[in-house]
């Protein structure tokens, strides 16, 4: 620490010690606590959660990104090696194809047997293979996928916001998980033992356990021990460190941060897959989705161990892994445990991981050392809706979507017309938090979800009437969002993104997966009025027009689906455009400085969180709605991640953005074409979800939407000739079109050109004066910059205050600007302009 | 005498826009230049350059007889160039011992050969280089660099924010480490009176162009103009900057070819030193707007 400990930091460290030392005693003091937490099962979770949290403190160490795919990684390791081990196929993730199109092509156009060479999808070694080539084998390839991570993904990403990076590793997790349901479906894989221990029992006095646990727990705690010394003690670890603190730095003495960083991403994916290879071995098997869950657990370490400390990391591991059989153990045996419906509540063990986040969060605010590169990202551009999309957009969406919905459309595409409708709202509720004050949730369809189980208990058991539960709905989902808020207040980035995923998880198991609240094996009927309810075949004939083909889905249900977006569409345009949203888009580009600016930053979070959260409430009501039944497999964590990645790939800051994203969910529109037209199947959804959103996030921070956006605007600027919305200012200067602005040559955007043009139009001035004689001409000229630069400001009071924030590093040159502009400096623009120049003559 | 770094005619700068222009300058195994130049004339830009910290837009450098175009920056160091940015880069949350042993390639007598030209640093060795006075950040860095056991050292800014008695004792050992080792020292100074007691040649860099080169005796014998060009860039002086710049510009026996044009651009530096990066664009050499512009003066 560098700096002096102070009491209240010396208690806020001495709190949580006595809390943890307190629980701990009361663990060791009960013996049958004490065997459950101390038991066999426990270690060997722990250990794995302890490496892949140590992987988590590796990456970010060396290349400042949160792995949130980390414990994906793990669970792919184990799957490469089962597959060796039974099959001796090396099974390889899909590989992009550029003959692919081709062959579709020749499909689409009938020749249905036509193909083109593929890669190859595994290679194969005959066919079982022995323990140790396996394993090399599948280290290697882990090896290999952390390089290419590092390589493909996240150098790319190297300067970009902490979004991108979420997102990316996101994408990475869902690409993963995709891969393996794609190659070996989501049941279990068996795995065999390790050879050289078994399962007989260990006494330890304070606890027995297996032979191949105490391995793996031995194991993880001699790589923490290894990792500790090569990060403090070895010339590599200085470097790392160094290059994290001072890129630059570290490069005048010979080490190259991208090097450092490939090899901290191989490290950390090797000693992942190796813990989880082994524990997949101590466990005899490995499914898809509990091994990436344990992300959260990892992560909760990680941050216990402010993403540095490998001791503390490892021991808040193997605590949260340890304390699940404990937890379990108290949930079947004490009276005092909390029940719902007589049945101990479920996910209870998940709630651990949350409440330490949040704890860890609370005590210790902004923890994460920061990362001394150069250049700070940007968030993708958020463009105010134009007068014409706010006027026609709506309608114009509204009969695009609407003509087709009810009269043309199968009904398959019907039922992926009203998925995407309903996938716009959760991504509108994005859009809101994300893209306008750039908090990451991770947690939106636990807000839905939690709206439409109060609608199914509102509507079934207390007979309320049609749209009332929508807004009861909405609101319980508001209060969970304000409840969120309140850690985002403190905390932002990745932080947020794992406390909104920790509550996602825990919403899975504590609310979703009790019997109580879910419905039990048939989930929570939903009572909906015939008209809108999907499954109704009824006709309707209005002014002589007839409404539905007496098929499912009633495509009644997707005109109430369109009336919601489109009100929440206006909505979130309106509030893009409302003070309020100028607010919240300085807060996302700098909280202290729109505090500075006056804003109210925290009621403006909280605000956004709650609206972000109706809307996501309104969205889950409306699924509630329209499939009359709430299952919780709507709601999981999962799709929270898919939401924020379809979202993201929409372009994350405008409503355009959420409708863009709504066609790519899956089973929308875009889903139900690819897989009624081409035949491709779901899960390559997930797939090419995961993989467009890594792309996405490499290639194109601001997501396709904005992708669209600024190349029309680009062409536009082309083939436009300047006109008088661009330059507001008539007394500016002619400058020439093409001039440099150097200040912030990669803003591309409207808001920030009404600025940057005249700044710079108002610095060349200067720049150009020179002799006594432009001093001369300083009183005329004065005036005439000052007039220059004011309207430039005040011609767009709308922007004005946006782009101060939305476009940092411009507004922060444009007060220098006008500083010595309004200075004795300005004599320069007579120079440069002939025509002030000729007045001054 | 081989030389050790050989800039020809390079241009360099950022976002596409060139803040040095046409730039040569070398430095020979046992020398010390000093690059002089007021306030973003470019000479840190120069360095990164030199560094392959910064892209080469046109023309070459040479260190150590090989073009550095194309050579990646982390490799520099490996060939025997050692470079003190200008804001330091120490690693704070490193302590000093292990700072010096990033730079050690090789052995632990490179570290205390480097600690012998500082020995204040010694006691200080277990501790956080973010806990080190000014003065001994800057000795760190020093000593860091030279732990690497450079052929050519560059040194950027030195002096920043240090006590000029600070100064007066921490140049001299830029010598006394030239004479040891036979390397070459690029030296970047704003202290140009101590920078060329020390230097043996000097360039002076103003507005991204050369406006005088040679042994630090005849830059010295000009320095009152030079001088002046400096306080000239401060803030607010420019009511007598114009004449002094003349002074300065026609004194120079420049080897630039734009040295006849070099009185606009410096002038430039003078009215407007807050100008910074906007500066640049407005006179590029290929600049027309500078004839007119030098004729609307003439004619008020
Ligand atoms: N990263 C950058 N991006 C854009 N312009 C830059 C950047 N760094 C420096 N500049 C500009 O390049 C020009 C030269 O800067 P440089 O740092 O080389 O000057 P300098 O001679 O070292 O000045 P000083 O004596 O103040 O250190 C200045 O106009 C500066 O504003
Ligand atoms: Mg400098």
């Amino acid at each position: 620490m560098t700096r002096p400990r102070i009491p209240a930091a010396r208690l806020r460290a001495g709190v949580p010690a006595l809390v943890v030392v307190a629980l701990l005693a009361v663990i060791l003091a009960k013996g049958d606590y004490r065997t459950n937490f101390f038991s066999g099962g426990g270690f060997a979770l722990g250990a794995l959660v302890a490496a892949i949290a140590l992987g988590v403190v590796v990456t970010y160490r060396g290349s400042g990104v949160v792995n949130l795919a980390g414990a994906a990684v793990a669970m792919y390791a184990a799957y490469v090696y089962a597959d060796l081990r039974t099959h001796g196929d090396l099974f390889l993730p899909p590989l992009p194809n550029p003959l692919a199109p081709i062959e579709g092509l020749v499909h689409l156009a009938g020749d249905d047997s036509f193909t083109v060479p593929h890669w190859p999808t595994s290679v194969s070694f005959g066919a079982t293979m022995g323990f140790w080539p396996a394993l090399v084998l599948a280290l290697v390839f882990c090896a290999l996928f952390g390089l290419v991570l590092h390589v493909a993904v996240f150098r790319p990403l190297r300067h970009a916001p902490v979004l991108a990076k979420v997102v990316a590793s996101v994408g990475v997790l869902l690409f993963l998980q995709a891969v393996v349901v794609r190659r070996f479906s989501t049941t279990t894989q068996v795995v065999g033992p390790l050879p050289f221990v078994d399962k007989t029992q260990v006494d330890l006095g304070l606890f027995k356990i297996t032979q191949e646990q105490l391995f793996v727990v031995c194991l993880v705690l001699v790589l923490a021990v290894a990792l500790w010394a090569l990060f403090q003690r070895s010339r590599f670890g200085l470097a790392v460190r160094a290059a994290a603190e001072n890129e630059k730095g570290a490069t005048v003495l010979g080490f190259s941060a991208d090097r450092l960083a490939a090899a901290t991403w191989v490290l950390s994916t090797v000693v992942t897959g190796l813990l989880g290879i082994f524990v997949a071995s101590v466990n005899s098997s490995v499914d898809p989705n509990t091994m990436p869950a344990l992300i959260v657990p990892a992560v909760t370490a990680a941050l216990v161990g402010g993403f540095t400390s490998f001791g503390w990391t490892t021991l808040a591991a193997f605590a949260l892994g340890m304390q699940v059989a404990l937890v379990t153990f108290l949930g079947a045996n004490e009276s005092w445990f909390p029940k719902a419906d007589g049945l101990p509540v479920p996910g209870v063990d998940l709630l651990v991981p949350l409440v330490v986040i949040v704890a860890v969060l609370a005590l210790r605010g902004q923890s994460l050392p920061t990362r001394g590169v150069l250049g700070p990202g940007r968030l993708p551009f958020s463009p105010t809706a134009r007068p014409w999309a706010l006027r026609y957009g709506g309608p114009g969406l509204a009969v695009v979507a609407l003509i087709p919905g009810v009269f043309f459309l199968s009904p398959a595409m019907r039922d992926g017309l009203t998925n995407t409708l309903t996938g716009i709202v959760i991504c509108l509720s994005i859009v809101v938090l994300t893209g306008f004050i750039g908090q990451i949730s991770l947690a939106q369809t636990s807000f839905a979800g939690l709206s439409a189980y109060t609608v199914a208990s509102l509507s079934t058991h207390h007979g309320w009437p049609f749209p009332l539960p929508i807004l009861a709905g909405a609101a319980v989902a508001v209060v969970a969002g304000v409840l969120v808020a309140l850690p985002a207040l403190r905390v932002r980035g990745v932080h947020l993104a794992i406390a909104t995923l920790a509550f996602a998880v825990a919403v899975d198991k504590v609310v979703f997966a009790n019997s109580w609240i879910n419905g039990g094996f048939d989930g929570a009927t939903v009572t909906t009025p015939a008209l809108i309810r999907s499954q109704d075949t009824d006709t309707h004939h209005v002014l002589g027009v007839t409404i539905g083909d007496g098929t499912q889905p009633n495509p009644l249900t997707l005109v109430f689906c369109l009336i919601v977006v489109v009100a929440l569409g206006y909505l979130v345009a309106n509030l893009r455009r409302s003070l309020t949203g100028r607010q919240m888009l300085a807060i996302r580009s700098n909280e202290r400085a729109a505090a500075a600016a006056g804003v109210n930053v925290a009621a403006v979070k909280v605000l956004a969180f709650g609206v972000s959260a109706f809307i996501a409430g309104v969205g889950g009501a409306v699924i509630a709605y329209r499939t009359g039944n709430v299952t919780p497999d709507k709601f999981l964590y999962d799709k929270s991640l898919m939401f924020f990645a379809f979202a993201y790939l929409g372009g994350i800051a405008s409503v355009s953005g959420a409708v863009t994203g709504g066609l790519l969910v899956g089973g929308g529109l875009g889903f139900t074409v690819l897989n009624k037209v081409f035949g491709l199947p779901d899960e390559f959804v997930l797939l090419l979800g995961g993989l467009g959103l890594v792309v996405t996030a490499v290639l194109n921070p601001e997501g396709v939407a904005g992708k669209a956006r600024t190349d029309l605007l680009a062409l536009r600027r082309r083939f436009r000739p300047p006109t008088p919305a661009d330059r507001p200012t008539p007394a500016d200067p002619p400058t020439p079109a093409d001039r440099p602005t150097p200040m912030d040559p990669l803003t591309p955007t409207d808001t920030a050109t009404t600025i940057t043009e005249p700044t710079a139009s108002a610095t060349t001035g200067p720049s150009a004066a020179s002799t006594p004689a432009a001093a001369a001409a300083v009183p005329t000229a004065a005036a005439t910059p000052t007039a220059a630069a004011t309207p430039a400001t005040a011609a767009t009071p709308a922007t004005a205050s946006i782009s101060a924030a939305a476009a940092v590093p411009t507004a922060a040159a444009a007060p220098t600007a006008s500083g010595s502009a309004a200075g004795t400096h300005v004599g320069g623009s007579a120079g440069a302009t002939p025509a002030v120049a000729g007045e001054a003559r | 005498m081989s030389a050790l770094l050989e800039i020809e005619g390079l241009y360099s700068g950022y976002a596409g826009v060139a803040m040095v222009r046409d730039l040569n300058l070398t430095v020979h195994a046992g020398e010390i230049v000093a690059l002089l130049g007021p306030n973003g004339a470019g000479k840190t830009t120069t360095l990164l350059t030199t560094s392959g910290l910064n892209p080469v837009m046109k023309g070459d450098i040479r260190v150590f007889g090989r073009s550095i175009r194309g050579r990646p920056a982390h490799r520099a160091p490996r060939e025997g160039l050692a470079h003190v940015l200008e804001d330091r880069s120490l690693f704070y949350q490193l302590t000093v011992a292990e700072n010096l042993r990033l730079a050690a390639a090789r052995s632990r007598g490179d570290l205390d050969r480097a600690l012998s030209y500082f020995p204040a640093l010694e006691p200080l060795l277990g501790r956080r280089a973010g806990l080190l006075s000014g003065g001994e950040q800057q000795m760190l860095a020093m000593a860091r660099a030279l732990t690497s056991k450079p052929r050519l050292l560059m040194v950027d800014e030195m002096s920043l924010g240090l006590a000029p008695v600070i100064v007066e004792r921490l140049l001299p050992v830029l010598r006394r480490i030239v004479d040891d080792t036979g390397a070459g020292v690029l030296l970047v100074e704003q202290h140009v009176h101590l920078a060329l007691e020390v230097a043996d040649r000097a360039a002076v860099l103003v507005h991204g162009d050369l406006v005088a080169s040679g042994t630090t005796a005849e830059i010295a014998g000009r320095a009152a103009a030079l001088e002046s060009t400096y306080f000239g860039a401060g803030p607010g002086v420019d009511a007598d900057a114009g004449p002094s710049v003349d002074a300065s510009t026609s004194t120079s026996t420049s080897t630039s070819p734009s040295a006849s044009r070099s009185a606009s651009p410096s002038a430039n530096a003078n009215a407007n030193p807050s100008a910074g990066p906007d500066a640049g664009p407005d006179d590029r050499p290929d600049d027309p707007e500078t004839a007119p512009e030098a004729d609307l003066e003439g004619s008020r």
